[in-house]
C-alpha cells in the first residue's frame, strides 16, 4: 500500500468535493472569522474597526453566554445521547424480519421528512397549555390533574424542546446504523451461535465492534448538527421563557439577526472550538487506528 | 507564520467585503444624477418584494399589482415577489439580499427596521419625490413626521406610509355580563374588570375564565406599553418609578392568576385562540383580526380603546410602510407604485380587503371605513397612539423584550431589575 | 435465533417497536388530524377524530396563491440534482480518504469536518454575493451548489466510516484475482456499499428538501421550494393550521413512498455483493 511514488489519483478523487467547498464557503468563513476581531456591528457600519480580542473578552464576561453554553452542552448530551439510544434500538428492530417491515421502515423516517418549519409549530401546538393534546392525554391517564403550560415554565420548557429534537433525530441514527448493520458478514453470527453466545453477548462482541466507525462518525456529525440547530427551538420557544431554552446557536442567531455580526461571529468561533474538543480526540483516535 | 496568517486573513476579508459591497455602490453612483432632473417616466419594470399574512392577502396584493400594471399610464410593470413574514425574519432576508447586491426596487416594510437599512445607505430618500407629489397632503403631516423620525434625520424621509394598525382592547360582552362589569372607562376600572372577569364558572375550584389574555412572548411589548404609560411611565426612561409601577401592574396580572398560566409563552396565535374559545375575557390586538372574530363570534365580541388614567394614556400604533431601495434605477416609476399603494386604488383595495386603517384621509372618509365599529375604535385611539422609539438598538430591544419580561413574570427578577435591563438594551 | 417463543418475540421485538412507533408517528397523526379538522374544533375540548372530516385544505393548497405543486416540483428537482452531485463527489473523496494514504489527507479530512461547525446565519450576505456574481440566483443551481457544499462534509465522513467498516478482504481478493482498482471499485465496493449509499443519499435528499434559509434568499416566485411555500402560510395574524398541516402531509407522503422502494436496497447489502463478486 505505502508506495513512495507520488500518486495523483487520490487528489483527483478529492478534487471535485474540495473545489465546491472552496468556491462556496471559503470566503464567507474567512470573512466571518475576520468579523470576530472587529466591532462589526452593521447597525453602525461607520464605526467598524479592528478591536482585537475585545469581542471575546466581552463574551467571557457575559453571563448569558455562559448560561447558553451550559444549555448547549445539556442540549447536545441529552439530545444526541437519547437520539442514539432510541435510533440504535430502532435500527436493531428494523433489521429483524417481520411482516410489513418495508412499510415500518418507510414510516419510521417521518420525523426526518417533516419540514423543519412544521416540526416546531406542531410540537408547540401539542404542548399547548390550554388545548394541547399532551395535556389531554396526561389528564386522561391521571398523571396530572391540572394542565401544565409546558413551554411557559422555565422548569419544563427545556425538557420539552429536548424531547422534540430527540424525536426529530431518531431516524437519522436508525438509518445510518441500519445501513452499517448490513455490512456485517453473517458468518460472524453463525460462529457465535455455535459457541452458544447470548443475544447481549453478540450485541457487544460482534454488532457494536463491527459498526464502530459508523456509530462514532454518525454520533459526531449529529453532535455538530444538533449544536448548530436553531429552528426547532426557535419555532417552539424562541429561546424563552426567560432564556431557559436559549442555546448558544440561538443566541448567535439572535445576535446575528440584530446585526451585531462581530459579537455573533466571535461566539460562533467559540462554539466551533468547543465542538473541536469533541472532534479532535475523534480525529486523533481515527488516525491512530488507521496507522495500526 | 502568524503575520502571514494575519495578512492572508486581512486580504481575504478585504476581497470579501469588496465582493459584498460592490453591487450596492455601483448602483448608487449611477443613480445620483437622475433624481434631480425632471425626467419623463419611461416604461420599465419595478421589482416589488412584499410579505402576505395569509393567502387571501397574497391574492389581494396580486390583484392590486395586476390592476396597476393594466391601468398606469406610463407602461410601468410591477413584478411582485412574495417572501414569508417568518416571524419578522422578513426584514433580515430583505436586508441580507440588499447587502448582497440584490435587485429589489420597492418593498413593504416595518418602521423598526429603518435604522439598519438607513445606516447602511440602502434606502432612497423620498423627500424630493414626495415634495413633487400633488396629493401629498392627503396623508397627515403627523404620519410623515413619524416616518422622518425613524430615519434619524429630520431632512430625509426614507419610508412611505401605507397603512397603520391601532391597538385596542377586544372584549367578550357575554363574559362581561356574567361578571357584572361594564366597559371600563378608566385604567382603574380596567384593572377591576380584569379581576372580576377571572372566574370559576363551573364551581370546581379552578379558574376557567381569565380576565386578561396576556401576550408574554414575541410582540408583547406593544400591549405591554399601555400599562407603562397608564402608570405615568414612558419609553423614554424605563427606570422611573412610574414605569416600574407599570411593569409591576403587568407582572401582578400574571401572579394574581388573572391571565392563563401559559401567558409567558403566549404569542399572537395563542392569545387570539384563548380569546375566541372564551378562556379569556379581554386581549389587545388591532383591527386586522376583527374580520375573523366577527365571523366566529358574531355579536359576542366588542372593542374599546385602552382607557385613560389620570397619569397617562398610550396605545401602540402598528405600522406597515413601503420603501424604495437606493439601487432602484427608475425612482420616479417606483414612486408611482408607492403612491398608488399609499393614496389611490391600491390604498382603497388593500385597506378594505384587509381591514387595516388607511393613511389616506380621502380613503378614511369612505363609507366603508366610517361605518365599521372596529375602525371607529381605531380612529379613537389615533390621538394617543405612539411607537417604540426607533433607534438602532430597537430590534435588539424587541428581541430581548420577551425574555426580560418572562424573567419578571417567573419571579427571577423584580420589576425594577427588568426595567433596568431594558433601559440598558435600548439606550446602551 | 429462530427458536424464540412467541412471548419472548413479542417482548423483544413488537413491544419496543410499537412503543417507538407511537412516539414517532403520533405527531404525524396529529398533523394529519389537524389538516382535516374544522378550524373551530382546534380550540376547545381535544378530539381524537374530527366531528366532520374536511378535505378543503388539500384542495385549497393547489388553488390559492401558494402554488404548492410548483413548489414540490422545484424542491424535487433541487433535491434530486443535489443528491446526485453531492453523492458522486463524496463517494469519490471518501474512497480516496479510505483507501489511499497521501500527503495532506489528514488536513483535508479535518477541514471537511470543520466545515459545518459554523452557523450559516453568519455566512448569508457573502454567500448571496457569490451566487449573484456566479449568475446563479433564482435558478435551481444556486440551491444545488449551496446544499452540495453543506452536505458534502457529512457525506464524505459518513461514507468514509462505511468504507472503513467494510472488510478489506473482499477487495484484496479481487485485486489478487487480477482486477485493477477501478474494476474492484465498480464491481465489488459499489454493490456492497449500496445500503450506505442509499442512507447517505437519503441524508442529502432530506437536507435539501427541508432547508429554508438559503431557499428564501436564492429563489424567486418561479423557483420557490416547499419550505418557503409552507412558511408563507404563517403570517403576522397567526398560522393557517389547516393549510400548513395539509402542506406538511403532502410533503411527507411522496418522500415516504420513495423511501419505501429505496429501503429494499438497504438490506440487499452483503448478500447481493457476494453473489456478484
Amino acid at each position: 500500500m505505502k508506495k513512495k511514488k507520488f500518486n495523483v489519483y487520490p487528489y483527483l478523487l478529492v478534487a471535485p468535493a474540495m473545489l465546491i467547498i472552496m468556491c462556496v464557503v471559503f470566503i464567507p468563513v474567512v470573512n466571518a472569522i475576520g468579523m470576530s476581531f472587529q466591532s462589526y456591528d452593521l447597525r453602525r457600519p461607520k464605526d467598524i474597526a479592528f478591536i482585537g480580542l475585545a469581542n471575546y473578552i466581552e463574551i467571557f464576561q457575559d453571563p448569558l453566554f455562559w448560561q447558553s453554553l451550559w444549555k448547549t452542552i445539556l442540549w447536545v448530551v441529552f439530545g444526541v445521547g437519547l437520539q442514539f439510544v432510541f435510533g440504535f434500538i430502532l435500527a436493531l428492530l428494523l433489521n429483524k424480519s417481520f411482516k410489513g417491515r418495508g412499510l415500518v421502515r418507510a414510516v419510521s423516517l417521518i420525523p426526518w421528512v417533516t419540514p423543519g418549519v412544521l416540526i416546531g409549530l406542531m410540537w408547540r401546538w401539542m404542548y399547548d397549555g390550554n388545548y394541547g393534546v399532551l395535556n389531554d392525554i396526561f389528564r386522561k391517564l391521571h398523571l396530572i390533574t391540572d394542565n401544565i403550560p409546558f413551554l411557559s415554565q422555565t422548569s419544563t420548557a427545556f425538557p420539552a424542546v429536548v424531547t422534540t429534537i430527540i424525536w426529530q433525530g431518531i431516524p437519522f441514527f436508525a438509518l445510518m446504523i441500519l445501513a452499517g448493520l448490513q455490512g456485517i458478514p453473517g458468518e460472524l453470527y453463525e460462529a457465535a451461535d455455535i459457541d452458544g453466545a447470548t443475544g447481549i453477548q453478540k450485541l457487544f462482541r460482534i454488532t457494536i465492534p463491527s459498526i464502530k466507525n459508523t456509530i462514532m462518525i454518525t454520533a459526531l456529525l449529529r453532535v455538530i448538527w444538533v449544536a448548530n440547530s436553531v429552528d426547532v427551538i426557535f419555532n417552539m420557544t424562541e429561546g424563552g421563557p426567560a432564556y431557559s431554552t436559549q442555546t448558544l446557536s440561538v443566541y448567535i442567531f439572535n445576535k446575528a439577526n440584530t446585526l451585531d455580526m462581530g459579537y455573533a461571529s466571535a461566539m460562533a468561533i467559540i462554539l466551533a472550538l468547543v465542538l473541536c474538543t469533541v472532534a479532535i480526540p475523534y480525529l486523533i483516535f481515527t488516525f491512530k487506528e488507521e496507522d495500526n | 507564520m502568524k503575520k502571514r496568517l494575519l495578512a492572508l486573513l486581512l486580504s481575504t476579508v478585504m476581497v470579501a467585503s469588496l465582493v459584498a459591497c460592490g453591487g450596492g455602490k455601483e448602483a448608487a453612483d449611477e443613480k445620483t444624477d437622475d433624481t434631480t432632473e425632471e425626467s419623463k417616466i419611461e416604461p420599465c419594470t419595478i421589482n416589488f418584494t412584499y410579505w402576505a399574512d395569509n393567502t387571501d392577502y397574497s391574492a389581494l396584493m396580486q390583484d392590486i399589482i395586476k390592476k396597476f400594471n393594466e391601468e398606469n399610464e406610463y407602461g410601468i410593470e410591477v413584478v411582485g415577489e412574495e417572501i414569508p413574514w417568518d416571524g419578522g425574519g422578513y426584514s433580515n432576508t430583505l436586508f441580507n439580499t440588499a447587502m448582497g447586491g440584490g435587485s429589489t426596487d420597492v418593498a413593504t416594510f416595518k418602521l423598526s427596521a429603518t435604522p439598519m437599512f438607513v445606516n447602511n445607505d440602502l434606502l432612497a430618500d423620498l423627500t424630493p419625490l414626495v415634495d413633487a407629489w400633488e396629493d401629498k397632503d392627503d396623508i397627515s403631516d403627523n404620519i410623515y413626521s413619524v416616518m422622518r423620525k425613524a430615519g434619524g434625520d429630520d431632512k430625509a424621509m426614507y419610508v412611505m406610509p401605507w397603512n397603520t394598525q391601532i391597538l385596542y382592547v377586544y372584549y367578550r360582552p357575554s363574559i362581561f355580563e356574567k361578571a357584572g362589569v361594564e366597559v371600563p372607562k378608566t385604567y382603574d376600572e380596567l384593572m377591576t374588570a380584569i379581576e372580576k372577569c377571572t372566574m370559576d364558572t363551573d364551581g370546581d375550584g379552578k379558574t376557567d375564565v381569565y380576565g386578561w389574555g396576556m401576550r408574554g412572548s414575541s410582540g408583547g411589548q406593544e400591549p405591554w406599553g399601555s400599562f407603562i404609560y397608564a402608570n405615568g411611565g414612558s419609553f423614554d426612561d424605563f427606570t422611573t418609578d412610574e414605569s416600574v409601577a407599570g411593569m409591576q401592574d403587568f407582572i401582578d396580572i400574571y401572579t394574581n392568576g388573572w391571565c392563563p398560566p401559559s401567558a409567558p409563552s403566549d404569542g399572537f396565535q395563542e392569545t387570539v385562540a384563548n380569546f375566541k374559545s372564551g378562556l379569556t375575557a379581554m386581549f389587545i390586538h388591532h383591527i386586522g383580526s376583527s374580520k375573523g372574530m366577527v365571523e366566529e363570534l358574531g355579536d359576542d365580541v366588542g372593542a374599546f380603546a385602552f382607557p385613560a388614567s389620570d397619569k397617562g394614556r398610550w396605545t401602540s400604533m402598528g405600522d406597515t410602510e413601503t420603501v424604495m431601495f437606493e439601487s432602484c434605477e427608475n425612482k420616479e416609476a417606483a414612486f408611482e407604485w408607492m403612491k398608488y399603494l399609499a393614496a389611490y386604488d391600491g390604498q382603497e383595495m388593500w385597506c378594505e380587503g384587509t381591514g387595516q386603517v388607511p393613511v389616506s384621509q380621502r380613503v378614511q372618509k369612505l363609507d366603508y371605513f366610517q361605518n365599521d365599529p372596529f375602525m371607529k375604535v381605531s380612529f379613537e385611539g389615533m390621538d394617543f397612539a405612539g411607537i417604540v422609539p426607533i433607534l438602532d438598538t430597537t430590534t435588539e430591544w424587541i428581541t430581548s423584550w420577551k425574555d426580560v419580561v418572562q424573567q419578571g413574570l417567573t419571579g427571577d427578577k423584580t420589576a425594577a431589575e427588568c426595567m433596568e435591563t431594558m433601559q440598558k438594551t435600548l439606550y446602551q | 435465533m429462530r427458536k424464540q417463543s412467541i412471548g419472548k418475540r413479542f417482548l423483544m421485538t413488537y413491544l419496543p417497536l410499537i412503543a417507538l412507533l407511537i412516539f414517532i408517528l403520533f405527531p404525524f397523526y396529529w398533523t394529519f388530524l389537524t389538516s382535516i379538522k374544522p378550524e373551530a374544533e382546534l380550540y376547545g375540548a381535544v378530539t381524537y377524530w374530527p366531528s366532520a372530516v374536511i378535505w378543503d385544505n388539500y384542495k385549497k393548497l393547489f388553488t390559492t396563491t401558494v402554488d404548492f405543486l410548483k413548489a414540490m416540483k422545484n424542491s424535487f428537482i433541487v433535491a434530486s440534482i443535489t443528491t446526485v452531485v453531492s453523492l458522486t463527489a463524496s463517494t469519490l473523496a471518501a474512497y480516496a480518504f479510505s483507501r489511499y494514504r497521501f500527503k495532506g489527507r489528514k488536513f483535508m479530512m479535518a477541514l471537511f469536518l470543520s466545515n459545518n461547525m459554523f452557523p450559516t446565519v453568519l455566512l448569508l450576505i457573502p454567500l448571496y454575493s457569490i451566487m449573484r456574481n456566479l449568475k446563479l440566483l433564482y435558478t435551481p443551481w444556486a440551491l444545488v451548489l449551496a446544499y452540495t457544499t453543506f452536505t458534502l462534509p457529512f457525506s464524505v465522513w459518513l461514507l468514509n466510516g462505511f468504507f472503513n467498516d467494510l472488510p478489506m478482504s473482499l477487495e484484496e481478493a479481487a485485486l489478487v484475482d487480477g482486477c485493477n482498482r477501478r474494476m474492484a471499485f465498480f464491481k465489488i465496493i459499489l454493490p456492497i456499499l449500496g445500503p450506505s449509499l442509499v442512507a447517505t443519499g437519503v441524508y442529502i435528499f432530506m437536507t435539501s428538501w427541508n432547508e429554508y434559509t438559503f431557499a428564501v434568499m436564492f429563489t424567486n416566485n418561479a423557483s420557490r421550494t416547499i419550505p418557503v411555500a409552507l412558511k408563507s402560510l404563517i403570517g403576522q395574524l397567526g398560522v393557517d393550521w389547516g393549510l400548513l398541516t395539509a402542506g406538511g402531509i403532502i410533503t411527507i407522503i411522496p418522500v415516504c413512498i420513495m423511501f419505501f422502494f429505496a429501503q429494499k436496497r438497504l438490506v440487499e447489502g452483503l448478500t447481493a455483493g457476494a453473489v456478484k463478486g
